[in-house]
């Protein structure tokens, strides 16, 4: 499965430094375990309020988009991108928080898993009814463009998301009015049990970025540095003024469609062949290589996670659930609800 | 594939006529005050419709859109069909509640027309899969025009077919604009077959103003359908003559674009062909005009001293009462 060749016009090679790929390892990593410790632990200590969705295997796709942001850029990610959200600034405890459904998170208990957002920190919360992301991207990108500071939207979604017609509508809006949206479609290759074959007719959803007027490019989805020079090509081209770019990054869900799905429906061979491709394992064994990371250094890197995992489950679980007296809070609008008091100050 | 006969030619010719006529009667009663709410034309768009519609068997299923008239005339609708409805007659399709054309009917394989465009398409997909699970050799013809082909309905439709390999046709009628807006504000492509490779199916660009093109090409994709190949998308690259609607001066069209596609007009082009091949000769011609003629001032006539519909009947078929 080879990524298809560059846009025209961009050559490939946005090489991150020393730094960014260090960093790209720690979320990699972060994220990883992180979503282990949801989905193994706290979710079979019955301490998560409702589903839980992870995104093992296809982490490398949030590390390398998010990074390639820039500050005033905007991102909406999707169930699948929990890196996103770290690197765009929530704190682990307060993911944490609002997985254990605590009073205090950023949706004040009342919507669990990643349905948050913050427009100060760029990041645009989930929809549950998948593509509807997209028209609202749409509007992002509009604004962005009137702005002209060169700012780009990321809206990330599946490949069976695709199927949407709202995906149809946001991809013709944004090549015709050339918004600065980059497209990421996550192909994991099973939308809940429907797989590829059954979703869509075309061969690479990449075909469909020409089909309406912009450039589509399928990507490697388990190697972050493709991902992440991808995504700055598209993010070039859409600060240039030349619109936007769909990615197709190609991955394999690891997991079931969510802790409760035991997928059998994924064949093991399929997992055994993409376990060979394991993000974390191919930038760690790309870091030792080249010399830029020790053995030690990741190591100490794995130690370091764990124990800011541990950190922040154990801030998490100490704070308090919601009192029932503050349920109908955020239902109704009035002049002092919570809700008006907020501040939306400008991002930085 | 068959050349078309000289019978199947003068048949094609009386309805591109026809349809022309009927519109043209439509507009004219519109100006008299008769008609009830807006009239939609098809000028200019007749080879579409009809060369499209004519291409196809009796066990085949069309989803028409408002300037398919000339379809619904060839899978056996009367002039007086359609001025009943926009009389608003008690005795037109509709029985005086839809003064349009949203009318359809199961025997004649015409699926009503919905006002919510690009909806057709996966309404059609659903008849094409009960033909595929059937195991019958029917064709299901989608018309949808360049502005509904922006719908999420569209693109649901087309992509469900094309995953289950649905006997789906579509005609996309690219007629330059919707409503006000230029195909150039509606989509970045150039062509809306540009779209086919995005959901995997083959995809045909004709001269919309050349009957026996659009004709050709529909009888070859449906063959292809009914072989169990999937759905194909046949873009009729046309122009629409009139505005909008009766109600709409089309100011926003550049005078010239008028200009360019008269001398294109499909009638004009198909009787250029037939003389040229000798294919129908003046007297043969004057006989179906005369016919036409009869037909138009016959249904005319009955549409006009049709009665109204009763008001005491307002409410009938509203609530599901006594509904079997």
């Amino acid at each position: 499965m080879k990524s298809t060749p560059p846009a025209k016009g961009s050559k490939r090679g946005i090489k991150p430094d020393a730094a960014t790929l260090a960093r790209m390892l720690y979320y990699l990593t972060l994220t990883r375990e992180s979503e282990l410790r949801l989905e193994q632990v706290l979710y079979r200590q019955g301490k998560i309020v409702g589903g839980v969705y992870v995104g093992r295997g296809q982490e490398a796709i949030g590390v390398g988009a998010a990074l390639a942001m820039r500050p005033g850029d905007v991102t909406l990610p999707c169930h699948r991108d929990f890196s996103v959200f770290v690197i765009r600034g929530f704190s682990l405890a307060d993911i944490f928080a609002n997985w254990l459904a605590r009073g205090d998170t950023p949706t004040r208990g009342r919507d669990n898993t990643l349905h948050i957002g913050d427009l100060n920190l760029g990041v645009i919360p989930i929809i549950s009814p998948l593509g509807a992301t997209l028209p609202v991207a749409c509007g992002v990108g509009l604004v962005l463009k009137q702005r002209g500071k060169g700012n780009v939207v990321l809206t990330h979604f599946g490949e069976g998301t695709t199927s949407l017609g709202d995906v149809h509508e946001a991809m013709n809006l944004a090549a015709v009015m050339k918004l600065p949206v980059i497209f990421i479609c996550n192909n994991n290759q099973f939308a809940y049990s429907t797989p590829t074959e059954k979703q869509y007719a075309v061969k690479s959803l990449a075909l469909r970025g020409p089909a309406y007027g912009m450039p589509g490019e399928r990507v490697d989805g388990c190697d972050v540095l493709a991902v992440y020079d991808a995504v700055g090509r598209a993010a070039a081209r859409a600060r240039a003024g030349k619109g936007p770019s769909l990615l197709e990054c190609l991955t394999l869900r690891m997991a079931g469609h969510s802790a409760h799905d035991a997928a059998e429906y994924v064949p093991e061979k399929l997992k055994l062949a993409w376990a060979k491709k394991d993000p974390i394992q191919r930038l760690e064994k790309f870091l030792l290589a080249r010399k830029i990371m020790t053995k030690q250094q990741i190591e100490e890197l794995h130690k370091r996670v764990h124990q800011e995992i541990d950190a922040a489950v154990a801030q998490a679980e100490a704070r308090p659930l919601p009192r029932g007296e503050e349920a109908v809070e955020g239902v109704y609008c009035g002049p002092d609800c919570w809700w008006e008091r907020r501040e939306v100050r400008p991002q930085k | 594939m068959k050349t078309l006969t000289r019978a199947q030619l003068h048949e094609i010719y009386y309805y591109l006529r026809l349809n022309r006529r009927v519109d043209e009667q439509l507009t004219l009663l519109y100006r008299q005050g008769k008609v009830v709410g807006g009239v939609y034309s098809g000028l200019g768009q007749e080879a579409v419709s009809v060369g499209s519609a004519y291409a196809l068997e009796p066990q085949d299923v069309i989803g028409p859109v408002i300037r398919n008239g000339g379809a619904m005339l060839i899978r056996g609708y009367r002039p007086r069909d359609l001025f009943l409805q926009y009389l608003a007659r008690q005795d037109g399709p509709t029985n005086g509640r839809d003064a349009n054309t949203h009318f359809g009917d199961v025997a004649r394989g015409v699926i009503a027309p919905i006002s919510m465009l690009g909806e057709t398409v996966p309404l059609m997909a659903g008849i094409a899969l009960a033909a595929k699970l059937r195991k019958e050799k029917r064709v299901a013809l989608a018309y949808v025009g360049d502005g509904a082909s922006s719908t999420g309905p569209f693109h649901e439709g087309v992509n469900f077919a094309a995953v289950q390999k649905l006997p789906l046709l579509i005609i996309a009628e690219n007629n330059g604009w919707a409503y006000s807006t230029p195909t150039s504000k509606q989509m970045a492509v150039r062509n809306m077959a540009d779209r086919a490779p995005g959901y995997g199916i083959p995809s045909a660009i004709v001269n919309g103003n050349d009957v026996r093109a659009v004709y050709a090409a529909t009888r070859k994709a449906a063959e292809h359908a009914r072989r169990g190949g999937g759905p194909v998308l046949i873009e009729c690259k046309t122009m629409r003559m009139k505005g909008h609607a009766e109600h709409d001066d089309a100011r926003y069209v550049p005078k010239q674009e008028f200009e360019k596609w008269r001398k294109k007009d499909p009638i004009l082009r198909f009787e250029k062909y037939l003389a040229a091949k000798q294919q129908m000769t003046a007297q043969e011609k004057a006989a179906i005009e005369a016919r036409i003629d009869r037909e138009i001032r016959e249904d005319v006539a009955f549409a006009e001293a049709s009665p109204f519909p009763p008001p005491e009947g307002a409410a009938r078929s509203v609530w599901a009462d006594g509904w079997k």
